[in-house]
C-alpha cells in the first residue's frame, strides 16, 4: 500500500482529526482484531482438515485404548470449545505443540530458523532499500534521460515478472552453469572452522536469495522514490534557491531528499508485510533453513502443528509490521501528529 | 417524476461514460494501451488455436523423448547436443523384412483385422527336425549415442504339442557384433502375446551380461553405421509344421533432442505445455479477477450507499483481510481444499477483492450525494433500484479499469501456488511447468530452454494486462490516473 492509499483510508475512516494519541490506540484494537480472527482461523481450519488431525500419527492398527490415550494426549478428547480455550491460552504461552513429524516442540523448530529468516529479511531489505533509494534520486536528477527511462521501465518489470522466475534463473546461472555461489542452505555441511570463516560462508550462502530479492525489489523502490523527487523538484522552495544560486547537489540532497524522506520511511515500513510473507518462496528456492519453508514443508507433509505454528508466526510479524507502519505513518502525516486535520 | 429522474441519470451517464467509438479513438492513439493490446490479443489467439500449434497433448503424451531431452535446434546451435538423436520409430511390416536363411522355412503375409502380418512357417525336412528362419531389417543409425530404446510386437504360435518354437531377436552391429535383445521358448501353441523391451529394463542388462548401472543403448549404438534387427524363428518338430504369425514390429530410439522447447522429466513437450498454458492462464486471471471484481463491486456500493452500520461492518473485514498475510493463507487454504484449478480461482479471487471495494465505495459515497440520486429517492425508487440503476453504471468505468490490472496479480499468485506445487497436478501450468523444471532436474543439465519461457510468458501477459489497464484508467478515470 502506498502512503497515498494509507491516506484516503485515513481520511475515509475520518481518524484523521483524531490526535496521535488515539490513533494509535485504535490502530492497536484493530491489530488485536486481526490477531483474534487469525487465531480462531487458525484453530477451526486445521480442525476442519480432511480427516482427523492426528490420522497422521494414530495407526489404526494400534489398540483402542492406546489411540484414546493418544488423542487424550493431543488434547482431542475434550469438547471443540475447550479446546479453543486450551488453544488461546497455550499461544499465550508460546506453547504451539509437538510437530507430527519430528515430535519436537513446534516452537523450538521455529525459534531454530527465525534467526535464518530474520536475517535474509533484514539483508535483503536494507540491500533493496538503499539502492532503491539511490537509483531513484539519481533517475530523478537526470530526468529524461536513458537512465531514467530505465528505473521507471525497471519499476513497471518488477511488478509483472514472477519474483520466483528470476530467483531460479539467478540460480541456474551462478548455482550451476557458472557455479561460483552455493546452490541450497543457510551453511555448509560442516560448516568451516573458526568464527571468521564460518561468517564468511554464511555470507556466501546470502548473496544469491539477499541479491536476488534485492534485483526484483529496487525497481518499485527506485520508482516511488523518483516520483516524488520530481514531485518535491517542482516546489516553489527549490525554484527559489536554485535562483539563489545553490548548488545542484545541495538542492538535490538537503533541500529534496530532505523533504521526500518522511514518505519513503513509511514506504519502508509498509512494504514490511508483503517481505514477511514473500519469504515463503524465497526461502523454498534457496533451500534456506527458515520459517518461511518450514510452514510450505509442513503444510505439503501435512503436519498440521507446525503449519499452525509458523503460519501464527508470520501472521504475528505481518500484524506488528502493519502496526510499524501505521505508527510510522502517524508520525509523519502532520493531520495526525498534530491532530488538526478535519473530517472530510 | 421517474422520468425526470431517467433523464438526469442518463446524462450523467453519458458524461462519465464517452462512447465505445469516442473511447476507441482515444485509446488508439496511446501507444502503450495499443501494444498491450496487441500482445494480449496474440495470446488469446495462441490459446484459442493451441491445437494448431502443437500436434500433441501437454498432460497425456508421455516419452515422446528421452526425458530432458533438449530442442531440436539445439543439436545445430549447441557443441554439446551436436550429433544427438531425435527421437525415431521404425515400423517393420511383414514386406519390410529380408529373409536371410530359410531352413525349411518359410515367410508369406496376409491381412488379419485390417492389418497385414507376417506368417512364417516352418516345416522340418526329413531327418533334421530343426526348422529355421532368419529375418533381418537394416537399421541406418548416424547420431551419437543414445540413452534408451526399446522395441515391441505381436505374435501368436500354432503349433503341434510337441514342437519347441523359439523366437529370438538381436541387434548386430556394423563391426558384427551381435547383441541378443529378447528370446522365448514355447512349447506347443500360444494365444497371442506381445514382447516388449526397454533399454533400461534390468532384465535386458542381465541378458547382455551387464550391470544394472551400465547402459544397453549407448554400449550398443556406440558407432555410426548400418545396423541389423535380426529375428530367428527356429522349431523342433516331430509331427507337422509350426506356425507363427508375426505382427508388426515396432524399434525405436527415444531422442535427445526433441521438438520446439525440448521435452520434460516424463518426455512430454515442452512447447504444448507453454502453449496450452496461455489458455489455463488466460481463464485463470480471467475468471478470478471477474469474481474478485464482482464481490469488490457490491461490498463497495453496499458499503457506500448505505453506509451506517453496514458500512462499519463491511470496511472492519476488508482491514481484517487485508491484514492477513495473503501468500502463507492462500498455502494453507488450497492444501486444505485440494489441488484443483477452481479452487485456487476461488481462493485467489476471495483475496483480492478488498482494494476494489475500498475504492468503490469512496467512488460511490461522492455519487450518492448526486442530484439524479436525490431524485430517484424522491420518486420512491428502492434502495436496492438505485444501487443498480444508478450507482453501478457510474462506477463502472472504474471497475474494468481496476478488473484489467487484477488479471495479472492473479496470474501471477496462480503462478506461485503452482510454483510451490499447490497447483492441479491434471492442468499444465506455466507455474506447473516452473515446478517440475526446479523439482525434476532441469538445474542439473542447464535447461534453460525449460526455464526461461514459461517465466516470459507469465512477464509479457501481466506486462499486457498492465498497459492495457493503465491505457484504459487513463481514458475512463482520469482522476484516479496512477502519476509516473
Amino acid at each position: 500500500m502506498k502512503p497515498r492509499d494509507r491516506a484516503s483510508v485515513t481520511a475515509q475512516r475520518g481518524e484523521a482529526h483524531l490526535g496521535f494519541r488515539t490513533y494509535l490506540w485504535r490502530r492497536l484494537v484493530y491489530a488485536l482484531i486481526v490477531l483474534f480472527v487469525i487465531v480462531t482461523f487458525n484453530f477451526a481450519i486445521f480442525r476442519l482438515m480432511p480427516g482427523d488431525a492426528t490420522k497422521m500419527i494414530i495407526d489404526p492398527a494400534f489398540e483402542p485404548e492406546a489411540i484414546l490415550e493418544l488423542r487424550r494426549q493431543f488434547g482431542l478428547d475434550e469438547h471443540p470449545l475447550v479446546q479453543y480455550w486450551k488453544y488461546i491460552t497455550s499461544l499465550l504461552r508460546f506453547d504451539l505443540g509437538l510437530s507430527f513429524g519430528s515430535r519436537r516442540p513446534v516452537v523450538d523448530e521455529l525459534m531454530e530458523r527465525l534467526p535464518n529468516t530474520i536475517v535474509l529479511f533484514l539483508v535483503s531489505f536494507v540491500m533493496t532499500a538503499s539502492a532503491g533509494v539511490a537509483v531513484g534520486v539519481y533517475a530523478a536528477s537526470r530526468r529524461g534521460t536513458f537512465a531514467d527511462n530505465l528505473v521507471t521501465g525497471s519499476g513497471l518489470f518488477a511488478h509483472a515478472v514472477p519474483v520466483f522466475w528470476i530467483q531460479l534463473l539467478l540460480l541456474m546461472l551462478f548455482g550451476y552453469y557458472v557455479p561460483i555461489l552455493p546452490i541450497r542452505g543457510t551453511i555448509s555441511a560442516p560448516p568451516p572452522d573458526g568464527f571468521f570463516l564460518a561468517l564468511l560462508d554464511r555470507v556466501h550462502h546470502l548473496i544469491l536469495p539477499a541479491g536476488s530479492l534485492t534485483i526484483i525489489g529496487f525497481g518499485s523502490w527506485a520508482l516511488y522514490t523518483r516520483n516524488t523527487m520530481l514531485e518535491a523538484l517542482g516546489q516553489d522552495y527549490i525554484v527559489t534557491a536554485r535562483a539563489k544560486g545553490v548548488p545542484r547537489r545541495d538542492i538535490l540532497y538537503r533541500h529534496a531528499l530532505r523533504s521526500v524522506l518522511p514518505p519513503i520511511v513509511t514506504l519502508i515500513f509498509m512494504s514490511l508485510p508483503g517481505a514477511v510473507s514473500g519469504a515463503v518462496i524465497t526461502e523454498t528456492i534457496f533451500s534456506w533453513h527458515g520459517v518461511g519453508r518450514y510452514l510450505l514443508d509442513a503444510v505439503l507433509q501435512q503436519d498440521y502443528p507446525a503449519a499452525q505454528g509458523a503460519f501464527y508466526l508470520i501472521a504475528l510479524a505481518v500484524i506488528i509490521s502493519n502496526l510499524l507502519a501505521d505508527m510510522a505513518y502517524g508520525l509523519v502525516d502532520p493531520r495526525i501528529r498534530v491532530g488538526a486535520g478535519e473530517r472530510r | 417524476m421517474k422520468q425526470r429522474a431517467a433523464v438526469a441519470s442518463n446524462q450523467k451517464t453519458a458524461l462519465a461514460r464517452p462512447g465505445l467509438s469516442s473511447f476507441w479513438a482515444q485509446y488508439r492513439r496511446k501507444p502503450y494501451g495499443m501494444v498491450g493490446l496487441a500482445m494480449v490479443i496474440a495470446y488469446v489467439l495462441v490459446a484459442v488455436f493451441a491445437p494448431l500449434l502443437t500436434p500433441y497433448d501437454p498432460q497425456k503424451d508421455l516419452y515422446l523423448a528421452d526425458r530432458l531431452a533438449a530442442p531440436a535446434w539445439a543439436g545445430a546451435v549447441m557443441a554439446r547436443f551436436r550429433g544427438a538423436p531425435p527421437t525415431f520409430k521404425r515400423n517393420v511390416g511383414p514386406g519390410d523384412w529380408h529373409v536371410d536363411e530359410a531352413k525349411g522355412g518359410k515367410l508369406s503375409s496376409r491381412e488379419v483385422e485390417g492389418q497385414r502380418v507376417a506368417e512364417i512357417e516352418l516345416t522340418a525336412a526329413s531327418g533334421d527336425p530343426e526348422a529355421r528362419l532368419v529375418l533381418s531389417h537394416p537399421l541406418h543409425y548416424t547420431y551419437n549415442p543414445p540413452q534408451t530404446f526399446n522395441a515391441r510386437f505381436e505374435y501368436s504360435i500354432d503349433a503341434p504339442s510337441d514342437a519347441v518354437t523359439q523366437l529370438q531377436l538381436e541387434v548386430v552391429s556394423p563391426d558384427g557384433k551381435r547383441y541378443n535383445l529378447w528370446s522365448s521358448s514355447v512349447f506347443g501353441s500360444s494365444e497371442k502375446q506381445e514382447a516388449k523391451l526397454d533399454s533400461r529394463d534390468l532384465e535386458l542388462k542381465v541378458r547382455l551380461g551387464m550391470t544394472m548401472f551400465d547402459d544397453p543403448a549407448t554400449s550398443i549404438f556406440s558407432s555410426r553405421g548400418d545396423y541389423q534387427l535380426v529375428l530367428t524363428a527356429t522349431s523342433k518338430a516331430a509331427s507337422g509344421p509350426s506356425r507363427i504369425e508375426l505382427g508388426k514390429l515396432t524399434f525405436g530410439v527415444l531422442g535427445l533432442l526433441h521438438g520446439v522447447l525440448g521435452a520434460d522429466h516424463m518426455g512430454g513437450d515442452l512447447w504444448a505445455q507453454l502453449v496450452y498454458g496461455a489458455r489455463i492462464s488466460l481463464m485463470i486471471g480471467l475468471v478470478a479477477a471477474l469474481i474478485s471484481v464482482a464481490i469488490g463491486t457490491s461490498v463497495g456500493i453496499i458499503s457506500g450507499y448505505l453506509g451506517g452500520a453496514v458500512d462499519e461492518f463491511l470496511m472492519r473485514l476488508v482491514d481484517v483481510l487485508l491484514a492477513i498475510p495473503n501468500l502463507p493463507i492462500l498455502i494453507i487454504l488450497s492444501a486444505f481444499l485440494g489441488k484443483s484449478v477452481w479452487n485456487i480461482v476461488l481462493l485467489v479471487a476471495a483475496f483480492a477483492w478488498m482494494g476494489t471495494a475500498r475504492l468503490v465505495r469512496s467512488q460511490t459515497l461522492s455519487l450518492r450525494e448526486r442530484v439524479f440520486v436525490e431524485a430517484a429517492k424522491a420518486a420512491g425508487a428502492s434502495d436496492a433500484y438505485i444501487m443498480i440503476t444508478h450507482i453501478l453504471p457510474n462506477v463502472l468505468p472504474l471497475v474494468f479499469a481496476a478488473m484489467v490490472l487484477r488479471i495479472p496479480l492473479a496470474i501471477l499468485m496462480e503462478a506461485s501456488l503452482s510454483f510451490l506445487g499447490l497447483g492441479d497436478p491434471r492442468v499444465a501450468t506455466w507455474g506447473r511447468m516452473l515446478h517440475n523444471a526446479r523439482n525434476f532436474g532441469a538445474f542439473t543439465v542447464l535447461a534453460w530452454w525449460w526455464l526461461v519461457p514459461p517465466g516470459l510468458a507469465i512477464t509479457c501477459l501481466s506486462l499486457a494486462f498492465v498497459f492495457v489497464g493503465n491505457t484504459v484508467n487513463e481514458i475512463l478515470n482520469p482522476r484516479y490516473r496512477e502519476r509516473t
